[in-house]
């Protein structure tokens, strides 16, 4: 287990399955009914999905998830021939999480380990976006400990504490160039941190129908001592010191409303509604230690607003042992019109999802999905650079997890 | 349906192929509109050659607005479209005969090393001078440094026999016929079918460079007189075209650079200058104050310069720095628009555009406001990622003489252009992708 974890953290856990920079691949059996799930007490993946649901989990169990993400995204401009398309690398968000409790206990122990941020998009050399991104990845691992109590047979709560650790790494290109015709760049790196929490409640009035409520908090990622280079023509370099600077990122609270409904014994239905508090995200600001008359600190304005998820998904079990699931989902973009940036080309979308599980002996199951994210073309121009052009995105995301129960 | 049906049967399409689809955007079309692009000509000064950092040299050439214009053109059906080009391996000519600009690191006594704009080479390329019509024209760049508003219909332009000073080298070398070719009718023998005039910046700008002590200022009735001459001939060959106005000197990084109030003193400096220039008009107190100039009217022929009036990007910087000009001793008046001076440049600049306006109106030709468009650039305005300023060096649209564009100046003038002739002519053309332009090259 403890190997497991080491091999996935050191894949390149950067993510590009998103609403905003939210990443919605918190497990695989979730994920195959587009990540509807917080009404229903599935497997370990409550932890993530719903903390009050994993009290009412059957067994105890570990298990380990992987989806790499395949994003591509086309950029045309408005006023220009130029089009551009994003080379951006596979990204591979994961999860891992176990569930443990003495077996009549009421009170069973959580801990999820999971990439609910992220955001990586790589655009080709040379676009027209150059001076404001090239390269952008942006990535947390969120490690959450979490405590679940079975009230009764009808309810059951959870709480978990969410400690945050997060990596950015932002790439353009400068507008002054040497007489090669060489561009300057900058490249900014930096760790981040925050904390939060994840609560959640879940009911079950009756043998078919159960609901989740959950509150997952904001948390607020700190850049303290981030690394600034800049690459330019020799005679500018004290115009951009390279150094220290300072920015923070606000992941939003989400809150979700979720139900369960058992259709029929081999039918399983789920829906979810997410609430999304993207209006925390008000400026991308960078605070250079340095600075001189041509590198001042920025302030961006990202005036993102609250938005919505629509989550429906079912289950069919063929055999005892073995299911097919499917679902859709419509996410709403937080992104207001004039703010849409090379950075995040995000837009409303549609998400259909499918995936299979197996159980070996009753113990070792393996789920696997597919999403394909189909993002509205998005035609936008920035206030703040004047860019100006349609963007169009795809992702698809195959992925796969192994649990074990015991 | 039909659209829904093929947009399903490629996702399906996408997924099955090992998720490798791209996302497809249409390119926008390009539509000509009800313009007849087969033969341009483009008809201006210094900036339609694109004569940049103080010389005419082939990379400015390659990056002139009429060429990027050109281009555009050819995108919907346009013509070729020639330009006397310069041999790309030489270190260009200007109008003062010097090589072109670069920014260099200079080393003396009094201001240790620095960067600054110096030609590269002792003197400039008077080979350049040589025609290249027989080698290369006819042409369509009818781009000419120097050239005024009643120089277009001047017979006899390019004429060496004229004499030194009554003839326009540049106008030489790409002359049909030396003796008896004009601007004009070169330009009209193409058969043009569509034209860009952008003239009068040198009926105003080459008084105004030499600080009013060389030169002078059109007078408004030659000007308009040229202009109606150049643009009925025009019209009667080519119904369709473009006419830009004159920017106003404010914008110009030549006259904005040394603010008229450098001169900044403590109280020590400021007693011992009143000491040396008692009994004149000047003045200087403790802080920012107006560098001293020479004006023949005032009290001991000299006095400070005050708010309006604008110190050359010609005056010697080192010796404003490290010898006392401009404090101990008058800047003299080439180096200095008075506020006299500045008045008439600017009700100069006045008549002209409105004149230039009426004319395009008049005409039903496409009509570009470059002087507003730099004037919205002086405080700094943002195109894709790059924000643009009419500040030296560091702004972006400005060479190193502080009066012509760049290349990244040049790209978005040639968008300002493109954008006034889709709204004339209801076309479509694509405007230049400006980040494939760059502002000064730094060492």
């Amino acid at each position: 287990m403890k190997k497991l974890l080491i091999i996935l953290i050191s894949l390149s856990p950067f993510l590009a399955q998103a609403q905003g920079f939210q990443v919605n691949l918190q497990g695989q059996k979730q994920q195959a009914m587009s990540s509807a799930g917080t009404g229903l007490a599935l497997d370990e993946a409550s932890v993530f999905f719903n903390p009050g649901a994993v009290s009412h989990l059957e067994k105890n169990g570990v298990s380990v998830g992987v989806s790499p993400t395949i994003a591509h995204s086309t950029f045309q401009s408005t006023s220009n021939q130029s089009q551009a398309r994003s080379t951006s690398p596979v990204s591979t968000p994961f999860t891992a999480y176990s569930v443990w409790g003495p077996e009549e206990s009421k009170l069973k122990f959580g801990l999820g380990i999971y990439t609910p941020f992220g955001s990586t998009i790589q655009w080709e050399d040379g676009w027209s976006g150059r001076f404001q991104l090239t390269r952008l990845q942006l990535f947390s691992v969120f490690i959450q400990p979490t405590v679940s109590y079975k009230i009764s047979d009808k309810v059951g709560i959870g709480a978990g504490f969410v400690y945050g650790i997060g990596k950015i790494d932002l790439r353009r290109d400068l507008p002054v160039v040497d007489a090669n015709g060489n561009y300057g760049n900058a490249k900014l790196t930096g760790n981040a941190n925050g904390i939060g929490f994840n609560a959640g409640i879940y009911l079950k009035p009756i043998e078919k129908l159960s609901i989740g409520i959950t509150y997952r908090s904001r948390v607020d990622m700190k850049v303290n001592k981030g690394n600034a280079e800049f690459n330019v023509p020799s005679s500018l370099s004290s115009n951009f010191p390279n150094g220290g600077f300072s920015s923070s990122l606000p992941l939003p609270r989400v809150i979700t409303l979720g139900v369960g409904f058992r259709a029929t014994d081999k039918l399983l239905l789920a829906a979810d509604v997410n609430f999304i508090g993207w209006s925390a995200y008000k400026e991308l600001a960078f605070d250079y230690e340095n600075n001189t008359s041509t590198l001042q600190d920025t302030k961006s304005e990202r005036n993102y607003k609250d938005t919505y998820a629509f989550r429906l998904g079912g289950q069919y079990s063929i055999k005892e042992n073995f299911h097919v699931r499917a679902g859709v989902a419509y996410q709403l973009t937080p992104v207001q019109d004039g703010y849409v940036t090379p950075e995040l080309p995000d837009a409303n979308k549609m998400n259909y999802s499918v995936g299979v599980g197996y159980t070996f002996a009753e113990k070792l199951t393996v789920d696997a999905s597919f999403t394909f994210e189909d993002f509205d073309k998005r035609t936008d121009t920035n206030k703040e650079t004047n860019f100006s052009g349609s963007y169009k995105t795809y992702i698809a995301i195959p992925g796969i997890s192994l649990s074990y129960n015991f | 349906m039909k659209k829904i049906f093929s947009r399903t049967l490629y996702t399906i399409a996408c997924i099955s192929l090992a998720f490798s689809c791209k996302p497809k955007l249409e390119t926008p079309a390009i539509d000509k509109g009800s313009l007849n692009l087969t033969t341009y000509v483009a008809i201006g000064n210094s900036i339609t050659a694109g004569y940049a950092d103080n010389a005419l040299y082939r990379n400015g050439q390659e990056n002139s607005y009429a060429k990027l214009l050109a281009e555009q053109f050819q995108l919907a059906g346009g013509g070729a479209f020639k330009i006397p080009y310069v041999d790309p391996n030489s270190v260009g000519i200007g109008s003062t005969g010097g090589a072109r600009l670069a920014l260099t690191y200079v080393t003396d006594a009094c201001q240790g090393t620095y960067l600054t704009p110096r030609p590269v080479e002792a003197s400039g390329d008077v080979t350049i001078f040589a025609s290249v019509y027989a080698a290369q024209g006819p042409f369509n760049s009818f781009g000419v440094p120097g050239a005024k508003s009643f120089h277009v219909p001047f017979a006899g332009y390019g004429n060496s026999a004229n004499g030194v000073g009554n003839y326009n080298p540049f106008f030489t070398r790409m002359a049909a016929d030396e003796a008896t070719s004009s601007m004009l009718t070169d330009a009209l023998a193409r058969n043009p079918t569509f034209f860009s005039l952008f003239i009068g910046n040198n009926d105003v700008l080459l008084y105004a460079l030499s600080g009013g002590a060389q030169d002078a200022i059109t007078p408004t009735g030659t000007f308009d007189a040229s202009i109606d001459a150049t643009v009925n001939a025009l019209t009667a060959v080519s119904p369709q075209g473009v006419i830009a106005n004159v920017p106003d000197i404010t914008s110009l990084p030549y006259f904005t650079t040394v603010p008229y109030n450098g001169l900044v003193l403590d109280a020590t400096q400021a007693a011992g200058l009143n000491a040396l220039h008692a009994g004149s008009d000047a003045s200087f107190h403790e802080g920012a104050n107006g560098f001293l100039i020479a004006d023949a009217a005032a009290t001991g022929g000299k006095r400070n310069a005050v708010a309006g009036e604008f110190i050359l990007l010609s005056t010697p910087q080192n010796d404003l720095k490290c010898t006392g000009l401009g404090s101990q001793t008058a800047l003299p008046t080439q180096y200095v628009l008075t506020a006299t001076e500045v008045a008439a440049i600017q009700a100069a600049t006045i008549h002209y555009n409105n004149k230039l306006k009426t004319v395009a109106e008049a005409k039903g030709l496409a009509f570009v406001d470059a002087n507003a468009f730099l004037k919205s650039a002086i405080k700094g305005i943002t195109f894709d990622g790059i924000n643009v300023s009419t500040t030296f060096v560091s702004g972006g649209a400005f060479s190193l003489d502080g009066v012509h564009l760049t290349h990244l100046g040049n790209a978005l003038l040639t968008n300002e252009f493109i954008r006034s002739i889709n709204a004339k002519y209801r076309s479509t053309i694509p405007e230049v992708d400006i980040t494939k332009y760059h502002g000064v090259v730094f060492p």
